[in-house]
């Protein structure tokens, strides 16, 4: 733990708890949505499916990178991971991105994708509304984060008809906001 | 439809055994199904049993995530009122 770095927080109005509870609970939404997209990155295949593939792909990274970006933060502000992998599963910020029943079913596939962005966006906007001005290091982190799960949300959305996402893919390496977070 | 008052709900906190029911705008919604309020807390902040107009104001989501959950009942703010300042 680094004592001055969570008194500082402390001090400045955060319930550090609160807080830490919550980067536990969406380190396990990032861990076990990455497990979730290899099975659905998996199942998008055909004409339909195989286009959608490379984005899945890139969120899949992504997300992983994300639960590797949050755990130092977790430790240094005096938290700690689940020794039980399967509590830790449980108790993810976001529901499982479980393959729908007809796994063919490609638009079926991509509402699980964007809902489980869309939680990830609204996760990662309570945790920069709680550090905002506060906590600075976490507020960075949760806003690289935010950045990359938008794009996530506004590509597969992009597949659903909703509009246009208004960016490219990813070209060559993943994390563009989060990779200064990765050691 | 069944009517609650704070104190009726509060039993309702998802702890137990109970069901988890919030009020929101007057309306009760059974979210015990929901995987978000599991033991009948929801992503840290918010406990069932209670209710969370003035908290949704301030979450990261709109009342249409509410439609999603059964309503079960309507609210009645036991709440004595508060008496005016001097």
């Amino acid at each position: 733990m680094a004592k001055v770095t969570r008194e500082v927080v402390e001090r400045a109005g955060v319930d550090v708890d609160q807080l830490l509870e919550l980067l536990v609970k969406n380190a396990a939404a990032e861990l076990t949505t990455y497990y979730y997209y290899t099975i659905l990155r998996v199942n998008l295949i055909g004409l339909e499916g195989e286009g959608i593939k490379e984005i899945a792909e890139a969120a899949r990274i992504e997300d992983r990178n994300h639960f590797e970006a949050l755990v130092p933060r977790i430790y240094e502000l005096g938290g700690s991971l689940p020794g039980d992998m399967k509590a830790f599963h449980d108790m993810s910020a976001c529901p499982p991105a479980s393959l729908p029943e007809d796994p063919t079913d490609v638009k079926a596939l991509l509402k699980v994708l964007v809902e489980a962005e869309r939680c990830a966006v609204r996760g990662y906007t309570q945790i920069c509304n709680m550090t905002f001005g506060k906590d600075h290091r976490t507020y960075d982190l949760a806003l690289a984060i935010l950045h990359e799960e938008i794009q996530h949300e506004s590509w597969f959305s992009e597949f659903l008809g909703e509009g246009p996402s208004g960016h490219f893919l990813r070209r060559g390496e993943t994390s563009p906001f989060v990779r200064k977070f990765l050691e | 439809m069944r009517q609650f008052t704070s104190e009726d709900l509060a039993r309702y906190n998802g702890r137990d055994g109970m069901p988890a029911y919030v009020a929101y705008k007057g309306r009760v919604y059974d979210v015990s199904d929901s995987f978000l309020w599991q033991g009948g807390r929801h992503q840290v902040l918010h406990d069932a049993g209670a209710d969370l107009t003035a908290a949704l104001e301030q979450a990261p989501h709109g009342e249409d995530l509410l439609d999603r959950f059964p309503v079960v009942g309507v609210f009645i703010d036991s709440t004595p009122p508060r008496s005016p300042g001097r």
